[in-house]
């Protein structure tokens, strides 16, 4: 009886996982029905799946670009980001200078500021300067885009570790930066997955800056995908559903892998634990 | 900290030990970062440089714009006006609209969110042995790492009129077509279902660390006691759980009021203005209508607001370390 119940319960859950799954997954299916399934009226449900979508997702000549913008553009991005914050974040949790909090708090408003008003003077800067679809405009800005968070799920981290042993470290005749890439950056590792890991997905998913600031040479995904879907004359449904298929699978599996991060990595690194 | 054994070269005799060449040689080159006064300074260095370039300058930059008349159609230079965008802006019935859309927005969809939220976060409690966890929980929690800009297009698939899903079934059901996107009336509910559909696996998220902070013990004392669920609520979990569901509860508020990118996907704003929320309006105006001036006002006055939120999530975040007694 007891085991009923538990087996109850697991379908339960199991079913409210599929349900939040469902339009995913539907977008999936459509990236393997031909053209006529997927616009036929009625909607078909039963259909034979098709390859030949991704085929010619994989001809197109402007797939492979964004998809190698979108890969260098959040790699690179999120390196230098990450390697500054930890600078930042090690010297506002050990040294704890007099702006520390003021200056969290500003990172932390940084977050908060609808897109569509930041992207406002961002886009007025880079035109004066010249910046717009460049690789090392669109890269750097996507540095700053993810420092804030970074500061604050590092600093978090590295709160946690005891300044006990950044002393001995020196005690031992360590130099300072003996001790902070030897010392205390091993014991944060996993905040710097966190952080690695979130941002990645944070600036594959960026949509509205890549679109404003932006263009041929530096498209993003998401970008190929809004303007594949505002396509004047009749939206390529088929295009579209095998992009967005592509387009999500990295960081679907990213939250497979990583998922005791996805908590502090959702909350900004402000609120910690095990899912 | 500055403890004078800690300069490196100036080694004690007899206590030396042999160091890799490597890491000797970088000691070496390196000691003008440890004998430096301006060591903390130099560690915030990059980011404070990243911060003036892509922070304070464009906010400066529109801050300065607020004040002009500047539009990228006319071509003409930038005209000093003072005050007038601000007026204008206070003044315009549909800045109001606009702001009242999305009170409507942000209530509709945070409450909605956390009443599933919460009731779906209790059920997952027990679920840590449950066959295939890691899988389920990836399913679920899929919609809020993939971006607006994507599920709204994968909304737009299933709202189609003519060969989308949400149809075919509204036809079967209630045997009654149903333009979601384009019917005024069904426009709002439309894109709030969306939200929903995205933000609730978060607060499910939310819920279930909030649950997990309450300590074990006094969940089992609470058991022992036969304590009733009301009062096991109220006296056992909330006092635990309170800071961390109302951090993610002003999180999705200060989220769901800078929706942008979804409605952008799903609506553009339309049909006529049914849907069209303070940070699409900015958007539209700045990037369809290029009157940079205006905009730049009003996203000084979104970044107000946005300030004002993030006090109240620090201060919220402040009480929780100190009933942690983790302040530090």
């Amino acid at each position: 009886m007891r085991r009923l119940r538990q087996a109850t319960y697991h379908v339960v859950l199991w079913l409210v996982a599929i349900v939040f799954f469902l339009p995913i997954l539907w977008i999936i299916l459509a990236a393997f029905k031909t053209k006529d399934d997927l616009l036929a009226v009625p909607v078909k449900w039963e259909f034979s799946p098709t390859f030949e979508n991704f085929v010619a997702l994989f001809h197109r000549h402007d797939f492979f670009s964004s998809l190698q913008n979108s890969f260098v553009i959040s790699a690179t991005a999120v390196v230098v980001a990450i390697a500054v914050s930890f600078l930042a974040a090690y010297c506002f949790s050990r040294f704890r200078p007099a702006s520390t909090d003021f200056l969290m708090f500003i990172l932390l408003s940084i977050r908060m500021v609808p897109a569509a008003a930041a992207v406002v003077p961002v886009f007025l800067m880079y035109t004066a300067l010249g910046w717009k679809d460049t690789f090392w405009g669109v890269t750097l800005f996507y540095a700053m885009f993810s420092i804030p968070f970074s500061v604050w799920i590092l600093k978090g981290f590295i709160d946690g570790i005891s300044p006990r042993y950044d002393e001995t470290g020196l005690v031992n005749g360590g130099s300072r930066l003996h001790v902070i890439f030897r010392v205390v950056l091993p014991q944060v590792r996993p905040g710097l997955i966190a952080a690695f890991i979130f941002n990645l997905i944070f600036v594959w998913n960026e949509f509205l800056f890549n679109f404003i600031i932006g263009g041929r040479k530096t498209t993003m995904i998401p970008v190929s995908l809004v303007t594949g879907s505002l396509a004047q004359g009749g939206v390529d449904w088929v295009f579209v559903a095998s992009l967005a298929s592509v387009y999500l699978l990295p960081p679907v599996v990213a939250i497979y892998f990583f998922q005791k991060y996805l908590l502090v990595g959702m909350t900004f690194g402000t609120v910690r634990g095990e899912v | 900290m500055t403890a004078p054994a800690g300069e490196p070269g100036v080694a004690i005799p007899g206590t030396e030990r042999k160091a890799p060449m490597g890491r000797r040689l970088r000691a070496l080159r390196m000691r003008w970062v440890d004998d430096s006064r301006f060591f903390p300074q130099m560690l915030v260095l990059p980011v404070m440089v990243f911060f003036v370039i892509w922070n304070i300058v464009p906010t400066l930059w529109m801050l300065g714009m607020s004040f002009y008349n500047y539009s990228l159609i006319t071509g003409s230079p930038p005209r000093f006006i003072a005050f007038d965008n601000y007026v204008d802006l206070f003044s315009s019935t549909s800045v109001w609209l606009a702001l009242s859309k999305t009170f409507v927005f942000v209530l509709g969809a945070v409450g909605i969110e956390t009443a599933l939220g919460l009731f779906l976060g209790f059920l997952f409690w027990g679920s840590t042995t449950m066959p295939g966890r890691r899988l389920a929980l990836t399913l679920l929690f899929a919609p809020m790492i993939l971006t607006p800009a994507a599920t709204g297009t994968f909304f737009r698939l299933i709202y189609e009129p003519t060969f989308g899903v949400a149809n075919h079934l509204v036809v079967r059901l209630f045997g009654k077509e149903i333009n979601f996107l384009g019917d005024r009336s069904w426009a709002m509910f439309s894109v709030l279902v969306v939200d929903v559909w995205m933000w609730t696996p978060f607060m499910i998220l939310i819920t279930l660390a909030a649950l997990g902070s309450v300590p074990k013990a006094e969940l089992e004392a609470a058991d022992v006691d036969g304590l009733p669920w009301i009062r096991r609520i109220r006296h056992v979990i909330l006092p635990h759980a309170k800071f961390i569901i109302m951090l993610g509860i002003l999180l999705r508020t200060i989220d769901s009021f800078k929706v942008m990118d979804l409605i952008l996907q799903l609506t553009r704003g339309g049909p006529g203005n049914t849907t069209e929320v303070v940070g699409l309006m900015l958007f539209r105006k700045a990037f369809e209508g290029f009157t940079m001036g205006w905009s730049a006002a009003l996203a000084v006055i979104a970044l107000l607001i946005a300030i004002a939120f993030t006090s109240i999530y620090l201060f919220i975040l402040n009480l929780s370390r100190e009933e942690r007694g983790l302040a530090r």
